[in-house]
């Protein structure tokens, strides 16, 4: 628009206009815009057109021209109240379902392993009930407790908030978490010491565990509880009863541990005792030949050396494996080659798989016989792998294809869907609950008076839901690159760019172990809380809207 | 029923205050198609606005002892509304903060009148609320918070973090990006129609 030529006079610009119509401009300079206007024609037809043009606005803005959504005529006070115990409630049926389980079934089993004795060479009964991450089990198993706990007090706290005043209430809440995290475990003392040097002295008795960061820690008394210990060197010649958790470059146990070690470290030289297993993810480890592991012995390295004596089974994940010592269980071995000594002894059965066949000594004593080989085939791996990855593209396909159909049938809560899931937070801390109580809750319709068919239809559900959870995240994953859409194409298309990307992520990380899996199941925790989101708020929607008077902005 | 800025609704808001779950049901049922229009204007997509709605009603909630009773409601209201909207916004990462405060760059021209009387005559409130949606965040914002809601400069520039002194230039080139985005519209129906 440019300026009209009409007048020789200095007209007005737009911005002095627009401030003189907000009463934006003082008294005087007001008076000055007023004069003028009076006198010029063009500033007074602009002044009108702006002044019009302000009004269209705030009609365009104030105009009703969508209902109040029933979702929101229906939220009040006592919906946000109640999907507050909604939360309450799931995560409390969540602790205490996790913990029901580990009571009844996962505590026995270990007692009974324990009774027992461990003797087979199965990695995940290894790691979970007898390895080294069994002290894990019973911290989360008191973590879960604590929850459990905490979630009564809060939900006790809530429901008598009318008698507190929220400072109060606040404070409360405050005192009540610092006294959780604050509360002394079981075992009791835990002793901190740092320093360049750490030295427990032969003399020296520590009574509880002990946290020690250094750069050389050595222990030549007594820790009375489990020891985690990170540094340069550390070495264990006194008496550890409990467990060594350590992550240092060179660890040398020549002393005696009741307990287990478990560590990520470089070197680890082991001519002492550890009374339980121990489990490494070091570049060597050495048990020397006066070096004693009460039952497994599980490495993750580049070199393992067996001298002395193994209690129970090795599970040797490892590029070379040496065995000149004794087992007295199950020998299973991963890696390019094994050497077995003419001074080794095994009890149980002795398994490798490798690039070439292991070399064994005569004189070894096995229990087998000879060892169980199986040849890695260079041409079987990429036969698998061509496999693997026609497998992933059917499968993406088909994903993509499902996650069409649906979005088309259902536009708006495949929408709604990923709307919950950019609620990251929400979607990943429901998806966990959900998927954990939700099972638990379809046993329990089964074997209680709500009966079987309900259950099976609930755990049905959980699964079409777990199948298509990866879905969402495929659409959130579309709408992060090409933006928000109201279009139902746009949504499928959003969602096969998404699924399409995951299809291209996942075989790349299918080369790292375990990164597939976990990034899987996040994945599908993400998507699942957020359908779960989204059908919370489908369901709290009320039936019809309401028309409520408008409100003069 | 009452209407927001009556005697009525005052009671409500001081029996809501007190904690009464009557009055803040009907304090939400007075307010909440506002704010959701609020939101519907300021925020990209109506399920952004339904849940911005929600949320800035959860803050209203918890935050309602803090609310001075001496000054209007709405006021107060609309300020914690834009407060969410432009969060919301700033957390896609899809306002622009960065808007010069160049006070040299504000057009200072006097447009054509009749043109500009032109376009406001042939436009319908539909066609402004679509062109709305096509201007940048903080325009739109800007727009909304002056134009719905009747915020003070003072609060605009607070919310958008400018001086005050900037807010007329921004309000300005917001009417001058919707103009532009009209008179595009415009010629676009004329050449479909042509």
């Amino acid at each position: 628009m440019s300026s009209p030529p009409q007048s020789s006079m200095q007209h007005l610009d737009e911005m002095t206009i627009l401030l003189y119509l907000e009463r934006q401009l003082e008294r005087a300079k007001a008076m000055e815009v007023s004069t003028h206007a009076q006198e010029c024609d063009a500033c007074r037809t602009l002044m009108r057109a702006m002044e019009r043009e302000s009004r269209l606005l705030t009609r365009a803005m104030l105009e009703e021209e969508e209902p109040l959504p029933a979702r929101l005529a229906s939220f009040q006070e006592a919906a946000k109240r109640s999907m507050q115990w909604i939360w309450m409630v799931m995560f409390g049926l969540a602790a205490t379902g996790i913990y029901a389980i580990y009571t009844s079934y996962i505590a026995p089993v270990q007692a009974r392993l324990q009774d027992a004795g461990f003797g087979g060479t199965n990695l995940l009964g290894l790691l979970v009930f007898q390895g080294a991450f069994w002290k894990g089990w019973q911290s989360m198993a008191s973590f879960i407790e604590i929850l459990a706990f905490l979630v009564i007090g809060v939900s006790a706290l809530l429901l008598f908030r009318r008698w507190f005043r929220r400072g109060t209430l606040a404070a409360l809440l405050v005192a009540g978490m610092c006294a959780a995290l604050t509360m002394p475990g079981p075992a009791s003392a835990f002793e901190k010491r740092k320093g360049e040097s750490i030295e427990i002295t032969k003399s020296e008795t520590i009574k509880g565990d002990l946290l020690a960061t250094g750069h050389r820690i050595v222990i030549d008394g007594t820790v009375d509880g489990d020891v985690y210990a990170f540094g340069q060197d550390i070495e264990v010649n006194g008496h550890i009863t409990g467990d060594l958790l350590t992550g240092a470059q060179s660890v040398r146990v020549s002393g005696q541990i009741d307990g287990n070690i478990r560590g990520f470290l470089n070197n680890l030289t082991l001519p002492g005792t550890v009374g339980r297993n121990v489990m490494a993810w070091a570049q060597v480890v050495n048990v020397d030949s006066a070096g004693k592991v009460g039952r497994s012995l599980t490495t993750f390295c580049q070199t393992l050396g067996v001298d002395g004596k193994v209690g129970g089974d090795l599970v040797a994940f490892d590029q070379s494996t040496r065995i000149a010592g004794t087992i007295e269980g199950g020998v299973k071995a991963q890696g390019e080659m094994m050497t077995i000594t003419g001074t080794a002894q095994v009890a149980g059965p002795v398994k490798f798989e490798g690039e070439v066949e292991p070399r064994v000594d005569s004189g070894a004593k096995l229990g087998s016989g000879a060892v169980d080989f199986t040849k890695h085939k260079a041409n079987s791996r990429m036969e698998s792998k061509s496999g693997y990855y026609i497998w992933r593209l059917l499968w993406s396909s088909s994903f993509i294809l499902l996650g069409l159909v649906l979005v088309w049938l259902m536009p708006s809560f495949a929408g709604e869907c990923v709307t919950a899931a950019e609620n990251a937070g929400a979607s990943l801390g429901l998806g966990v609950l959900v998927g954990i109580s939700a099972p638990i809750a379809a046993v329990l319709a089964c074997i209680t008076f709500v009966g079987i068919p309900v259950g099976i239809f609930a755990f049905i559900m959980w699964l079409v839901l777990l199948f298509t959870a990866q879905l969402v995240v495929g659409g959130l994953i579309g709408r992060w690159i090409l933006g928000r859409t109201e279009d139902t194409w746009g949504r499928v298309g959003r969602m096969a760019l998404g699924m399409a990307i995951i299809g291209v992520i996942v075989p790349i990380l299918h080369q790292i172990e375990f990164i597939e899996a976990l990034f899987r199941m996040a994945a599908m925790i993400w998507g699942f809380g957020a359908i779960s989101l989204a059908l919370y708020r489908r369901v709290t929607r009320a039936p019809g809207t309401y028309a409520a008077p408008p409100m003069v902005a | 029923m009452s209407a927001p800025g009556t005697a009525e609704s005052t009671e409500v808001i001081a029996r809501a205050r007190a904690g009464d779950k009557e009055a803040w049901g009907d304090l939400y049922r007075i307010y909440a198609p506002a704010i959701f229009r609020f939101c519907r204007r300021a925020l990209p997509t109506r399920e952004d606005a339904e849940d911005a709605t929600m949320e800035v009603f959860k803050k209203v909630w918890d935050n309602l002892h803090q609310y001075d009773a001496t000054r209007p409601f709405t006021s107060w209201l609309y300020k914690v509304a834009a407060n969410h909207c432009w969060d919301t916004l700033r957390r896609r990462k899809i306002r622009q903060d960065k808007e010069t405060e160049d006070l040299d760059s504000v057009p200072l021209e006097h447009p054509d009148a009749n043109q500009l009387e032109q376009l406001i005559e042939q436009r319908t409130s539909e066609e402004v609320r679509k062109a709305l949606d096509k201007l940048p965040s903080r325009a739109r914002m800007a727009l909304v918070m002056r134009y719905y809601s009747d915020m003070s400069y003072d609060e605009i520039a607070d919310e958008l973090g400018v001086r005050r002194a900037f807010v007329g230039v921004v309000l300005l080139r917001a009417r001058h990006e919707l103009r532009q985005v009209l008179e595009s519209t415009g010629a676009l129906a004329a050449g479909g129609a042509g």
